[in-house]
């Protein structure tokens, strides 16, 4: 071949069919006889159920039951691990959240199960909830994916106290919904005791055991299809409440039953980022080198479950700094139990820890990168082991250079565009990268055509574009001779898709099959017999890759231009510089890039959940209140990759590209207004209110 | 999020449409292009029993100019305005306000009389013909036709003098006129969302420099389109430095609400600039538009 | 219940509905098409965009009953014999998707948009398209899908048949 395969920007395979509207989501799917489920959710956010009527819905056109604590079938609705959720599954009568399901309407059609959900009244008794951060019950978590809740290395108070120059702010991050642009939905069918799941999900075998657990049967009998999925960003990743109400409601009406969450109960059950309160330390010489950091987080969790939104990683395991000291705290409210969206930890601790850093570049007069440069680490400041490979140096002079960085005045307020203040900032981005076991199938015909199977899904990530190449790259065949089979539990077991893993993981499991099938070719004299080869594997992580640590890294660059009477804020420019080890394909990845900054961009000007402080209820559950940018509120983003081979990270040699363009992205457009405007905006939305005094 | 059911009526003539309204009363809704009530029914704030869709009524989608004012038809879409310079040009406040409005999947079939019915305080529309002093036209089969001045017809969050059984069939706004001049600005908190605070002005000089009229309005500052009183600021000829002053009046008497958009106090400090912002273009354009008469 | 008489991508349809059936509900599970997709209800994201009489519209704000008489295009009318509509071989090509749920909206909007303006600049493309919600590709890559189309379409360019779709999926 005269062109590398691996890398090549190739056309997504299923461009076609997503441009032609022909694929199918979960909610696009209709089963014989199915019916529609419509969950009826809490309008308190603390109490208890006092009584429900639900007689008017039941003698609604269409309605075929109404399912609620009273009739529901009694399930498991414990969680199954420390990962996992209570789930909300009609089994009593507390409220903890609003809008928890408290009832399903099962109807004939889609709009009569909606009708019949309204008709439901339900009278609580109803107790004042508590969903201001500073008013939850505090605790310490047991632990935090395996680690201790407080942690230190060096003698972080000595260190802190015997600084040229400290500086110690809070920062905070609001509550953050996902919306992917498709809500969640189930559909399920139960043939006697066997039970067939359509959903909207980044695992389909979570699902499966989940489901398993819940209903007390073997996960074998339970079979999960993911259709291709409108997007997740970490929200997908949990099985929650409405997938077993699904099967329940199936269940209790005899018939398939198909469940869609509507775009405001998206701001209900199904996860959320939670609110942080971060406390950043730093003490460094009058050079800038740091001396010390310490990281305090308080973050949200729900009533039930203990989830920690993990943002000490960043200031953890970037800089070259001796002394550090952390701490997770919780804050038990009256919300739904938060989870992991797209780059969990280090997106909102790197708000956190990079503003700290700008402010402590203009404390000290040195320009913010040259700030990073003289802290940067080679090895993980926390472990000491080396990284599997970093080329984050040649990120931050890539985007410098292309983003103009030397040119930039570095007096705060001092440039200007016509009325408006221009002000640029900049900001490191690192995520950690994780691998675990995946088991892949893949057959050569006597054709030379490659089949590959394995059950993760595709959720815009460009998973059967993107696998095929690997392995045809490998194999020396063209990439459209493999085909690549996904999302289901009848293939072999992949890991969720989520937390930066499926390249290094997936992608390894392939990169192994194929070498493996390289060699059997090989010793076929490069022919495959009559009834093709077949390998399936499961491949895992060897002891010896825990001797590196593997992180993405990459550097971010914004100019924003700031109206100072209205104290609107605009991107006007953004570069961001990536080290994703070896790209796969060079369209996908950078469109993963895009995707990732622009997720910043809005996390710095836009996203915000609001509760009101009083009932506790969210009050923009709605894509008309829940801002999320327009095509009109972003600007032109160059991204550039820095691509390379990374021997210690995994087979693949790729890092995980879909969660580090956001991570930092926020704080380098925070600290581009503050550059305009010499208003340093720790809460996040930056909205004009706060830039106007 | 579906509507509850409601009773369909999709009316061939006015008289016939006037009738149901008279007939079902408070109970019914008029659906014209939609973009306001069935989201709102959608999402269950909405839930009329009866509606009567005014869409396939055959006078209704008129854009004409006559007596020096543009009558904008009942069904006229926001978007068929859009397209037609003639129009934009004979109203210009109009033509920098309508970009504004919604999305432009939403103008393609949102009207301009439906929008003006709604009654939105933050709309774009119902500030615009205030400013301009328009006029609404009303019909009902009890009472007939009566014009409603634009003043008049806005009265508080979503209501207006509207009777139950009357329909908006037209809309009157004054057009261009000799010596005027004309701005819009508007602050969303993102492109296509509704107005945090939005201005409209429109200012009158006499050949001599002088300010005949100083008309300038509010959206999203109360709970209808706010005209601010600025008679004091007519006969006298004004300049840049006069602007703060004539803004800081604009907004003297307003009690901007605080919302999940933005507090009253920042309402207030957006309504003042944005008046400023107003003002300062309209009495330009004024000029421009003297100095073409002096020519 | 309500007789609608509807042409949709070029076939008539003659069904009964309920008033309150929205355009977007008929078209998916009446006519079982689809490709229009549900994002909101609230005539924010522009998922369910589909052509009204040639122009543009959100069909979660238009019933089912209000479009008799009129014709209907979706998605899966855009483009003819056998053929991507340069629209929609751009977004394909210069990557103006991820995970495909906005797609069918955004290409239909992108065709009115090149309708009312067939040169339109980068600007003029971000503002025309700021009804239709994109939460995967940061935008950037549906504006080169744009421009491309507009290249493509005053250029007349041979497009790629739909006959090449390749078999892939979920199974």
């Amino acid at each position: 071949m005269s062109q590398p395969v691996l890398g090549a920007p190739l056309d997504r395979v299923e461009g076609p069919g997503k441009v032609t509207g022909r694929i199918a989501y979960t909610a696009d799917n209709d089963i014989p006889g199915m019916v529609h489920a419509v969950v009826v959710e809490s309008t308190i956010a603390n109490g208890r159920i006092a009584a429900i009527d639900e007689s008017a819905a039941r003698s609604a056109p269409g309605v075929i039951a109404i399912m609620t604590p009273r009739n529901a079938p009694r399930v498991d609705a414990r969680k199954v691990d420390a990962n996992d959720s209570l789930l909300f599954l009609l089994q009593g009568d507390a409220v903890e959240f609003d809008r928890q399901p408290v009832a399903v309407a099962i109807a004939e059609t889609f709009e009569q199960a909606t009708y019949a959900a309204r008709l439901v009244r339900v009278r609580y008794d109803v107790r004042p909830p508590t969903t201001a951060l500073a008013s939850g019950e505090r605790f310490l978590p047991d632990q935090i994916f395996g680690k201790p809740a407080q942690h230190k290395r060096g003698m972080p108070e000595d260190a802190f106290a015997r600084a040229a120059v400290t500086l110690k702010q809070t920062y905070r991050t609001p509550t953050e919904h996902h919306n992917p642009m498709e809500t969640h939905a189930t559909i399920a069918q139960w043939t006697g005791d066997r039970l067939t799941i359509y959903d909207a999900t980044q695992w389909v075998f979570g699902v499966q055991h989940r489901l398993a657990a819940t209903f007390g049967i073997d996960p074998k009998a339970i079979r999960v299809v993911a259709p291709f999925v409108g997007g997740a960003f970490g929200c997908k990743g949990q099985t929650w409440s409405h997938v077993p109400l699904a099967a329940m409601a199936a269940r209790l009406a005899g018939r398939p039953v198909k469940l869609v969450v509507t775009r405001p109960q998206m701001f209900g059950w199904v996860g959320h980022r939670p609110q942080t309160e971060q406390v950043v330390g730093l003490g460094a010489a009058r050079d800038g080198t740091l001396a010390a950091v310490t990281h305090d987080v308080l973050s949200e969790t729900s009533m039930s479950d203990e989830f920690v939104e993990p943002s000490v990683v960043f200031s953890r395991d970037l800089y070259a700094v001796p002394n550090y000291a952390m701490s997770d705290t919780l804050s038990r409210l009256n919300i739904s139990k938060p989870t992991y969206q797209r780059g969990p930890g280090e997106s909102t601790g790197s708000f956190a820890m990079e503003s700290a850093m700008d402010e402590l570049s203009y404390a000290l007069g040195i320009d913010p990168l040259e700030l990073r440069l003289r802290n940067y680490s080679a090895n993980d400041p926390d472990s000491g082991k080396p990284y599997s490979s970093k080329r984050l140096r040649e990120c931050y002079a890539a985007a410098a250079a292309q983003f103009g960085w030397s040119a930039r005045n570095p007096k705060v307020r001092s440039t200007s565009r016509g009325r408006m203040l221009v002000g640029s900032g900049m900001a490191t981005a690192s995520r950690a990268t994780h691998r675990s076991p995946c088991t892949v199938r893949m057959r050569m015909n006597a054709d030379g055509n490659v089949l590959v199977q394995c059950g993760t899904i595709e959720q815009g990530t460009g998973t059967p574009t993107v696998y095929p190449q690997l392995a045809a790259e490998i194999l020396e065949i063209p990439p459209e001779r493999v085909r690549f089979e996904f999302g289901n539990t009848d293939l072999p077991a992949a890991p969720i898709a989520a937390g930066s893993q499926t390249s290094g993981s997936v992608g390894s499991a392939v990169v192994v099959a194929a070498r493996r099938m390289r060699e059997l070719l090989v010793s076929h004299d490069g022919k495959p017999p009559a009834d093709g080869f077949e390998v399936e594997l499961e491949d895992s992580p060897p002891p010896e890759e825990a001797e590196h640590a593997t992180q993405a890294f990459g550097a971010h660059f914004a100019e924003v231009e700031v109206d100072p009477d209205l104290g609107t804020v605009r991107v006007t420019r953004f570069v961001g510089a990536f080290d994703g080890g070896r790209i796969l394909n060079a369209k996908t990845a950078r469109s993963q890039m895009l995707g990732g900054i622009v997720w910043g961009i809005s996390m710095a000007l836009f996203e915000d959940t609001r509760y009101d402080a009083r009932s506790g209820r969210i009050m923009n559950a709605n894509l008309s209140e829940y801002l999320v940018p327009t095509n009109a509120d972003i600007p032109d983003v160059e991204v550039i990759l820095i691509a390379g081979d990374d021997p210690f990270a995994n087979p693949a040699g790729a890092k995980g590209i879909g969660e580090v363009g956001i991570c930092g992205s926020a704080a380098a457009v925070a600290n581009a207004v503050y550059h305009a405007t010499g208003i340093r905006i720790r809460d996040l939305p930056i909205t004009p209110d706060k830039l106007i005094r | 999020m579906k509507p509850a059911p409601f009773d369909y009526y999709c009316p061939r003539s006015l008289d016939e449409a006037l009738a149901l309204l008279a007939q079902y009363g408070d109970e019914a809704k008029v659906l014209a292009g939609g973009q306001s009530l069935v989201p709102a029914m959608n999402m269950r704030l909405a839930r009329p029993g009866v509606i009567v869709d005014v869409n396939r009524l055959p006078e209704a989608a008129v854009i004409e100019r006559c007596d020096g004012s543009l009558r904008v038809g009942m069904l006229a879409r926001q978007a068929d305005l859009e397209r037609m310079p003639v129009a934009l040009d004979a109203v210009p406040l109009l033509a920098q306000a309508l970009p504004h409005v919604g999305h432009w999947q939403t103008r393609n079939r949102g009207t301009v009389c439906g929008s003006l019915a709604h009654a939105d305080p933050s709309a774009e529309l119902p500030l615009a013909i205030v400013v301009l002093d328009g006029a609404i036209e009303a019909r009902s089969s009890a009472r007939g036709t009566r014009w409603i001045a634009a003043g008049q017809f806005f009265e508080s969050y979503f209501q207006t003098a509207l009777q139950n059984d009357e329909i908006v069939v037209g809309a009157s706004f004054p057009a261009r006129r000799e010596g005027w001049g004309y701005a819009f600005e508007e602050f969303a908190g993102r492109h296509g969302d509704f107005a945090i605070v939005a201005v409209a002005c429109a200012v009158a000089l006499e050949p001599n420099g002088v300010a005949s009229e100083v008309r300038l309005g509010l959206g999203g500052v109360a709970d209808k389109p706010h005209l601010a009183p600025l008679t004091a600021y007519c006969g006298r000829v004004l300049s840049q430095r006069d602007l703060p002053e004539i803004a800081n009046a604009a907004v003297a008497d307003i009690e901007p609400p605080s919302d999940l958009r933005g507090s009253a106090r920042y309402r207030r400090a957006l309504a003042t600039n944005l008046a400023q912002r107003a003002l300062t273009r309209a009495l330009a354009s004024a000029r421009t538009a003297c100095d073409g008469l002096a020519q | 219940m309500e007789t609608v008489n509807i042409e949709v991508n070029g076939r008539s349809y003659s069904n009964e509905v309920e008033p309150r059936l929205l355009l977007v509900h008929y078209l998916r599970d009446t006519l079982g098409l689809t490709g229009t997709h549900v994002g909101c209800d609230t005539s924010s994201c522009g998922a369910c965009t589909v052509l009204l009489d040639g122009i543009s519209v959100k069909s979660c704000t238009v019933f089912a009953a209000q479009a008799g008489g009129h014709a209907v295009t979706t998605i899966e009318g855009i483009g003819n014999s056998g053929a991507l509509h340069p629209m929609q071989e751009a977004f394909w090509a210069k990557h103006g998707l991820q995970c495909g749920f906005c797609t069918p909206g955004m290409i239909v909007s992108c065709i009115d948009l090149l309708r009312r303006n067939p040169d339109p600049s980068d600007a003029e493309i971000r503002a025309g398209i700021e009804g239709n919600l994109c939460r995967c590709t940061g935008y950037e890559n549906i504006v080169r899908a744009v421009r491309a189309a507009a290249a493509a379409m005053k250029a007349d360019e041979p497009r790629r048949s739909v006959a090449e779709l390749l078999p892939v999926g979920a199974s």
